[in-house]
């Protein structure tokens, strides 16, 4: 069965990159555009990985990330962060809020897809 | 009649003398001349008479003069060259040579006068020299406290005269200007500070006098300016005076403030720096990666060629402008200096205060734990932040009590604030953030104080039971360590074991509870010596308490001890006590029932027990006491879980927890450390089936037994 990734982002520009890379990967890629539509799409049919951009409008990253982690159901779908924060300190809240992994913008497209891949047990 | 004589005034007795020479001469030449007719009438030789009578009455002439020349002498000239050595004395050596009055007898009241004269200018003098002792006294106490006031200042100041020679300079001006040049009284300012901004300011404070422009000058007299040490290392923000004489119009000297602005003028030129290539830098690969961008999408006619060039294009100018921005990304993240002005701050000074508010204000239990650490930050911003986060946590949770503790890690230090209970949302979290603090300057909010510190701020779990709040701060400037904690070697240990063996005392039901739901006392002693049978004493003591495995920092106890002995020198490099400051403190008597008191119900902790426990069990007669709790030893307990390794002092134990140590050998900041390091093994002796109080106990005796061989060999 072909896995599932929930790429959570506002920015159509890197949307379009990410459905792309995600379904060139093999994966079957669905958007949500802020942090509500992402725990909607969570809801109607739990991904196997999400990338999640922290900077959303409604709920942000850190919020989304947290609120997975304290449900019971999808407390361990891998979820990969992704920001244009680039401090140490937003790293280290990320991580403790959940995160599997943290990238920051800019990005190695073919690194991204290595983590993803590696997350998902694909390598 | 010479009585007579001595109550005559001077004129009459000067005539006296005069009168008598008078009388001499008709009554030696007259009976001369009358023996000299009788003679010439018998031997009708006059020549020869008149020289035989005059040269016996000359002959008497000159005795008489002598006689009243030395009488003259005696009662007058010697008197008054006396009266004149007298006053010389007087008034060059010996303010209180007394002028005799009864060799000038015969000189009326010529001594008396010169003795009145005396004592009047020994009266006058005394006054002149009390005021003038007086003011010298009152100078020297201005200059204390202007020397005082100087000294902690935090600005170097210099004061010049017109020549620019260094009339005086604060400690401060010293130990920034040393390193490059001379600075000296008498020297000239230029052979430390860089000439023409100094010789521009000066000249026009001069023109600004000289035209009067100053009186309505919103500087006065003064002017800043910036400055360099002629060796170009350090940059001055200086600031000049002109100082006037006292009619006020003529200038005498001037007044040079400054301060050392090199690290913060090289932060704003790294910041300019970054802003330039942040804006400049950015617009050539961007240029370059647009123009491309635009040919592919505008132009519909492009063989393959030129199309895989611009995409090649496209894609190495992206790559480039990635690197650029995380470049410059690491570079903005690592100013070291915000332009928010921070301080060093002592964790355990800023939690008390936290502490203390939040009870005042709400009855909210706050409990400072752990072990405290330095961080660096606003104190005033950041209590306030920290009252309000945790009114709002409060407000939320209703937890009635709180702990507020930091841990270092990392290079961060993280201010944790601990309930019971679940975690916070995020949501909640970042909810607070853009409420304006009331008594905060300028009204700033949590996320403005956050920023300035560089600090995210999270709820996350602790355990099953218990959340805590985290807010990671930049560690202080300062070492965290305490430096003379390295070339200082530990004390021996101590092999009088049989004090650790005390289970008879311990309550069999204590024996049986978890090591993590006991309380403990965990103590350290500092000491005259090493030899407690050879009369050395306790001369600190300090223990703080940890219960239900939070070491609890607020209550903790520290007392200094009058030993009732001098305290070796040799000791005081260890733990720096001197007679001086114990010379007010109260005895063991009295300390160590205080200490037994904080200490009653509680398992004593220490490392190298031993040693602490012989010098508290030599004073239990004299104070009445028994000490005989249990006791655990941090240094056996060390041996038991890392049998791999020799190293068991408390710096290598710290070293091996990553536990930060402050104030090294002194009995709070060593009691501190040790129960930092007896908190980390409780989790590790459960993990080596170590679980109860007994388990402990046992497993140490095994190790002192071990230990006791070993010393045998």
């Amino acid at each position: 069965m072909t896995k599932s990734v929930l790429v959570v982002d506002d920015e159509p520009n890197i949307v379009l990159s990410l459905e792309f890379l995600m379904t060139q990967a093999g994966y079957e890629v669905r958007i949500a555009r802020d942090g509500n539509e992402a725990l909607e799409a969570v809801v109607e049919k739990t991904p196997d990985l999400i990338l999640l951009d922290l900077m959303i409008p409604g709920r942000d990253g850190y919020d989304v990330c947290q609120t997975l982690r304290r449900s019971e159901e999808w407390a361990s779908i891998p979820i990969i962060m992704l920001t244009a924060k680039g401090r140490e300190v937003e790293k280290e809240k990320g991580l403790a809020l959940g995160a599997n992994d943290y990238v920051t913008k800019p990005f190695s497209t073919s690194e991204l897809t290595a983590r993803v891949k590696e997350l998902l047990g694909d390598t | 009649m010479l009585k007579r004589i001595s109550q005559m005034s001077l004129r009459l007795r000067t005539l006296l003398f005069f009168l008598l020479l008078s009388a001499c001469i008709p009554l030696i030449l007259g009976p001369a001349l009358y023996f000299a007719y009788g003679h010439i009438q018998t031997h009708n030789d006059p020549a020869d008479s008149l020289l035989l009578f005059g040269l016996a009455a000359g002959v008497g002439l000159l005795l008489c003069v002598v006689a009243i020349g030395a009488l003259f002498d005696v009662n007058v000239a010697s008197p008054i060259q006396g009266l004149i050595r007298d006053i010389q004395t007087i008034l060059h050596s010996n303010r209180n040579h007394s002028v005799d009055v009864e060799t000038g007898r015969y000189l009326d009241h010529l001594p008396e006068t010169v003795r009145a004269l005396a004592r009047q200018y020994r009266i006058q003098r005394s006054a002149v020299d009390k005021t003038i002792a007086n003011a010298t006294q009152e100078t020297a106490k201005q200059k204390n406290t202007l020397e005082t006031i100087l000294k902690d200042l935090y600005e170097g100041v210099i004061i010049c005269n017109l020549n620019n020679q260094i009339l005086l300079y604060n400690q401060k001006a010293l130990s920034l200007l040393h390193v490059s040049g001379d600075i000296g009284l008498g020297r000239s300012l230029f052979s430390v500070i860089d000439q023409p901004p100094l010789l521009h300011s000066l000249r026009r404070l001069r023109n600004r006098l000289a035209e009067e422009r100053h009186h309505n000058h919103p500087e006065g007299l003064g002017t800043s300016f910036v400055c360099a040490t002629v060796d170009g290392r350090y940059t001055l923000e200086a600031r000049m005076s002109l100082v006037l004489d006292l009619e006020e119009n003529i200038p005498t000297s001037y007044i040079l403030t400054f301060e050392d602005v090199t690290t913060e003028l090289s932060a704003l030129g790294k910041r300019d720096h970054l802003l330039r290539e942040a804006t400049e830098g950015l617009r050539q690969p961007i240029a370059n990666l647009r123009a491309a961008a635009e040919m592919i999408a505008n132009s519909s006619h492009m063989d393959d060629h030129m199309r895989k060039q611009f995409q090649a294009v496209m894609l190495t100018e992206s790559l480039k402008l990635s690197e650029k921005i995380n470049n410059l990304a690491e570079d903005y993240h690592g100013l070291a200096t915000t332009h928010w002005p921070m301080a060093d701050i002592y964790s355990a000074n800023l939690l008390s205060l936290v502490s203390l508010r939040v009870a005042d204000e709400k009855n909210i239990e706050a409990v400072m734990t752990g072990v405290p650490c330095w961080l660096r930050g606003d104190s005033h911003s950041l209590l306030l932040a920290l009252d309000e986060i945790l009114h709002r946590i409060h407000d939320v949770t209703h937890a009635p009590s709180f702990d507020l503790q930091t841990v270092n890690r990392e290079g961060r230090v993280h201010i944790d604030i601990i309930w019971d209970g679940p975690p916070l949302s995020s949501s909640e979290v970042d909810s607070w953030q853009d409420v304006r603090l009331k008594e905060s300057i300028g009204g700033m909010s949590l996320r403005d104080i956050l920023e300035h510190h560089r600090c995210e701020m999270w709820s996350e779990e602790v355990d099953q039971k218990r959340s805590r709040l985290r807010l990671p701060m930049q560690p202080a400037h300062r070492p965290q360590a305490d430096k003379t904690s390295e070339t200082l070697p530990a004390r021996p240990e101590f092999y009088d074991f049989s004090l650790l063996s005390q289970p008879n005392r311990i309550r069999p039901e204590i024996g049986d509870c978890p090591l993590s739901e006991l309380t403990f006392v965990v103590f350290d002693t500092e000491t005259t010596g090493l030899k407690p049978t050879h009369g050395d004493e306790i001369i600190a003591i300090a223990g703080v308490r940890i219960f239900n495995g939070r070491i609890l920092t607020g209550e903790s106890f520290a007392r200094l001890v009058n030993p009732g002995r001098s305290i070796p020198k040799s000791s005081i490099r260890f733990h720096g006590i001197t007679d001086d400051m114990v010379k007010d403190k109260p005895p063991a008597q009295i300390v160590l029932p205080q200490f037994d008191n904080f200490a009653k119900e509680a398992i004593l902790v220490a490392h190298n027990a031993a040693f602490d426990m012989k010098f508290l069990k030599l004073k239990e007669e004299e104070c009445g006491l028994k000490f005989d709790h249990p006791v655990l030893d941090t240094l056996l307990l060390s041996v038991f879980l890392h049998d791999h390794t020799n190293e068991h002092s408390l710096n290598d134990i710290a070293k091996r927890f990553g536990i930060e140590i402050e104030g090294r050998h002194t009995a709070i900041g060593d009691a501190l450390v040790t129960a930092g390091i007896f908190k980390r093994m409780i989790p590790m002796l459960k993990a080596r089936g170590i679980v109860t109080l007994n388990d402990a106990i046992q497993a140490s005796h095994k190790i002192v037994e071990v230990r006791a061989q070993q010393a045998d060999f």
